[in-house]
């Protein structure tokens, strides 16, 4: 009787690994902000956990309410001002930001110079060890506040308060898009009242921003949390009075409670991308986001060394069929190698090689000799992603004529560890959302070492680092633009992976909102929601 | 009886240890780094990584992290998970739903497993019988996932009757439909377990005498063949608790309730080694516990049964 009950014991630990085991998702988060003309509405989160601007890594919708960003890119990527007055430079290496007058916090406080400064140097100070620290890196002095040994500082040496209003900011190389980087979704760009450095954990539960709403029931884990419209915000007056965020575990029962009238707005999870059309008609949101996948090469193997090879596999890609059958129609096939929301994006300049032509790919193929073994695709699992590369496994299959599969990894942080070890012995899953929807995010990210995502193509070419930092140096955004466009064509000639979706975000409102609008982030602007009438 | 007592707490106390080592080794053998996956698939700088690493002991061997972790354990403290927070404090909140949750289903699964298995007993071979056993058959066989997503689609959305997800239309309502579904898993073995039971009271010489006294049937029944065919079933009922428990993981997330099922499941997902620990540890030792009572219980229901 004894040992039985051990046994069964024993079996329950079994449980409890085996549930260890067949855990694996990374649900996509569905982040929420909003305001409006009265009016209350309920959107849908993933439980931030933290809130604090500069460490909060999904809690983007909430920031967004709660505090106003310096600059503001709209869906158009237009840029303009919101907290600052204006954030100018002659040169791109210093910049001198001015802030509107009559700016308080939430606690009442005036927002100036040196909330900005405090709020950065907490931010880069490396024994905080914040999230976000990495967005204030080409800051003069981010160095001395992350050192490997001694004391570090705690003052950025690159930051410097003029007046009230006014700071400088220098940065380590010239950077025309450094006013971009300051807008929504950089969080660690976001002012703290002086309050908030007392103590950081009291300020995690009840966050006090400069933004057009104020927190009104302190953060619990796993509980709503209702934000108000501030009285005294200085900026676009919010359309509605007020917003909770409900958490969700599964982004699939807070899809499921929009149906049923429970909740507002929901971001569309994975599975429910192909029948979200049907279930909500004019109420199904897709907002383009500045998201790219990619088909990761492994450029390290011998056999995709033939830029021919390469292009083969592209071609090989239906694209379009993939989107109607498994996104719904919601994605856009990539024609470029940025997101086509970034300014400038040079839209079809990959050509025919992000075209599907099965006869074309497989007669480049055997013009540079085949491909010899199998094409083995590896992915993050539990991601919602299985569909997508099954599907490009086959079509490699039947349209290369070689042998193609696509495993899974147990979950997200496994990916990682195995990609980060070159341990993956075929093409691979590679991605990058952009925080603020310049090709210079997007670039930099995929194609300087170090750039942003260790996860993405190994493709680095010293004569497109070269080219990404000269353009980076044009102040004139048009310039700008056009220097990042012949980065792409001089990448392009190499073909280091078939670039394969411009990304969208999709969500679904209940029959209370009229219009969700959104801004470059792809995110819903949840401070602008309309309400239906009498809603 | 003491002796007894004494032994079992022993052997819960080697359970104890064993499992946590177990679980906390199969945790940190789980792929992948805790600490990069905090920013999604966006890196976090080196300095950052290497500052929590310390921060949370991650450098140090397995087996030293462990005995930090024990050692904890020993003055109360469940330590806590990579952003900080007390996973006593995370837990703690938790509980009611958790708890709440498993007795309702607990309760339906009660009232229904031995309703049905009475009467499947009482017309044994007969078509109601053959009805209840594929009925539960078949309701044990879907994964409880799927009858929790469509009994939420249409008893949720579609008719409406019960809310689709969170807690905050209280107890019942709230509960109820998880708690069916969760109960619902169970059902057939409950129910197999009764009606064996009870078709074997009834050949029993007991029940014969009973009805050769002229005791009305309703009470043969009611009273006697009901209670001497439960003490099975009570035992089963106290194993099944543990995979009530399990069911909630599931469950709690699709229904949206906070307990420590979706709390276990996103630490999993998070490699927090003692999120998981503790709330594993918590759930196998009130699982124990329950057996521990059951068994005290079943000397009271039947003193034929002595615990030596």
């Amino acid at each position: 009787m004894d040992t039985t009950r051990i046994r069964l014991a024993a079996g329950a630990a079994v449980l409890a690994l085996a549930l260890a085991a067949c855990s694996g998702g990374g649900d996509e988060s569905a982040d929420d902000t909003a305001t409006g003309s009265g009016g209350a509405i309920r959107v849908a989160v993933t439980d931030p956990v933290q809130l604090v601007p500069g460490r909060q890594t999904i809690a983007f919708d909430f920031a967004m309410a709660v505090w106003a960003p310096l600059t503001w890119i709209d869906d158009a990527g237009e840029m303009s001002y919101v907290a600052a007055e204006s954030v100018e430079s002659e040169d791109g290496v210093t910049w001198t930001i001015t802030l509107k007058d009559g700016w308080t916090f939430h606690d009442g406080t005036p927002v100036t110079a040196q909330s900005y400064v405090d709020a950065w140097n907490a931010v880069a100070y490396g024994p905080n060890a914040w999230e976000n620290s990495g967005q204030l890196a080409n800051v003069v002095g981010y160095a001395d506040l992350n050192t490997a040994e001694g004391e570090p500082a705690t003052e950025m040496s690159g930051l410097e308060v003029v007046d009230d209003t006014t700071f400088t900011v220098t940065l380590t190389g010239a950077d025309g898009q450094f006013p971009m980087q300051l807008s929504q979704a950089q969080t660690a760009f976001y002012p703290m009242p002086e309050s908030a450095f007392d103590d950081f954990e009291a300020y995690n539960t009840h966050p006090v921003g400069n933004g057009p709403f104020e927190v009104a029931t302190d953060y619990a884990e796993n509980e709503e949390m209702t934000v108000t419209a501030y009285a005294d915000y200085q900026g676009l007056e919010p359309t509605v009075d007020e917003i909770t965020f409900v958490p969700y575990t599964d982004t699939t029962t807070a899809y499921t409670d929009v149906q049923a009238g429970n909740l507002d707005i929901a971001g569309v999870p994975v599975a429910r991308q192909t029948q979200a059309a049907a279930d909500f008609g004019d109420r199904l949101y897709s907002f383009e986001a500045a998201g790219i996948s990619y088909l990761g090469l492994p450029l390290w193997d011998e056999r995709y060394s033939d830029v021919r090879v390469r292009q083969a596999i592209s071609m090989a890609i239906d694209r379009d069929t993939i989107n109607d059958v498994i996104y719904g129609g919601l994605f856009t096939p990539a024609t470029a190698l940025t997101p086509a929301v970034e300014a400038g994006t040079p839209e079809g300049i990959c050509g025919e090689y992000c075209e599907y032509d099965p006869d074309a790919a497989k007669a480049l193929l055997e013009e540079a000799g085949g491909f010899d073994g199998t094409i083995d695709i590896f992915f993050p699992g539990g991601s919602g992603l299985d569909e997508l590369y099954t599907a490009i496994a086959n079509q490699l299959r039947q349209n290369l004529g070689v042998d193609a599969v696509a495993t899974p990894s147990t979950d997200w942080a496994e990916f990682a560890g195995k990609r980060e070890a070159g341990d993956i012995a075929g093409p691979f899953f590679s991605r990058w959302g952009a925080l603020y929807p310049s090709q210079q995010n997007t670039l930099r990210a995929f194609y300087v070492e170090g750039g942003g995502c260790p996860n993405c193509i190994p493709y680095y070419e010293p004569e497109v680092t070269d080219l990404i930092a000269a353009a980076d140096a044009e102040v004139d955004a048009d310039a700008a633009a056009e220097a990042y466009a012949a980065v792409q064509e001089r990448i392009l000639e190499d073909f280091p992976a078939p670039p394969l979706f411009f990304e969208t975000y999709s969500y679904v409102v209940s029959e209370r909102v009229a219009e969700l609008p959104t801004s470059a982030v792809g995110n819903p602007t949840f401070t602008q929601v309309v309400l239906a009438e009498g809603a | 009886m003491t002796r007894y007592a004494v032994r079992r707490a022993v052997e819960l106390l080697i359970v104890f240890l064993g499992v946590t080592l177990i679980i906390y080794l199969m945790v940190f053998a789980l792929p992948g780094d805790p600490i990069r996956s905090l920013g999604g698939d966006r890196p976090l700088p080196d300095n950052v990584v290497a500052e929590l690493r310390s921060r949370y002991h991650l450098d140090e061997p397995v087996l030293q992290q462990y005995l930090r972790y024990i050692g904890g354990l020993f003055q109360g403290d469940l330590g806590t998970n990579f952003s900080g927070q007390s996973v006593a404090g995370r837990m703690e909140s938790r509980w009611p739903v958790t708890i709440t949750l498993a007795l309702t289903a607990w309760g339906i699964q009660v009232v229904l497993g031995v309703l049905l298995g009475l009467f499947a007993g009482l017309r044994r071979g007969r078509a109601g019988d053959r009805l209840v056993l594929a009925g539960t058959i078949l309701a044990t066989s879907i994964p409880v996932f799927v009858v929790a997503v469509t009994t939420q689609l249409v008893l949720g959305v579609r008719l409406g009757w019960f809310p689709v997800a969170g807690t905050s239309e209280g107890w019942p309502t709230a509960y109820l439909l998880p708690a069916v579904v969760i109960a619902v898993f169970g059902l057939a073995s409950v129910t197999r377990v009764m009606r064996g039971s009870v078709v074997d009271t009834l050949q029993s010489d007991f029940v014969r005498s009973l009805r050769a006294r002229g005791l009305r049937e309703r009470r043969v029944v009611g009273v006697h063949v009901l209670r001497n065919s439960a003490i099975p079933v009570l035992t089963l009922l106290a194993l099944d608790l543990g995979f009530l428990l399990g069911g909630t993981v599931v469950v709690e997330g699709v229904f949206n309730l906070p307990g420590v099922g979706q709390l276990l499941f996103q630490a999993i997902r998070a490699h927090e080694g003692p999120t998981v620990v503790g709330v594993s540890t918590a759930l196998i030792i009130i699982f124990l516990l329950t057996n521990l009572v059951v068994d005290l219980l079943s000397s009271v229901l039947d003193p034929r049964i002595r615990h030596e």
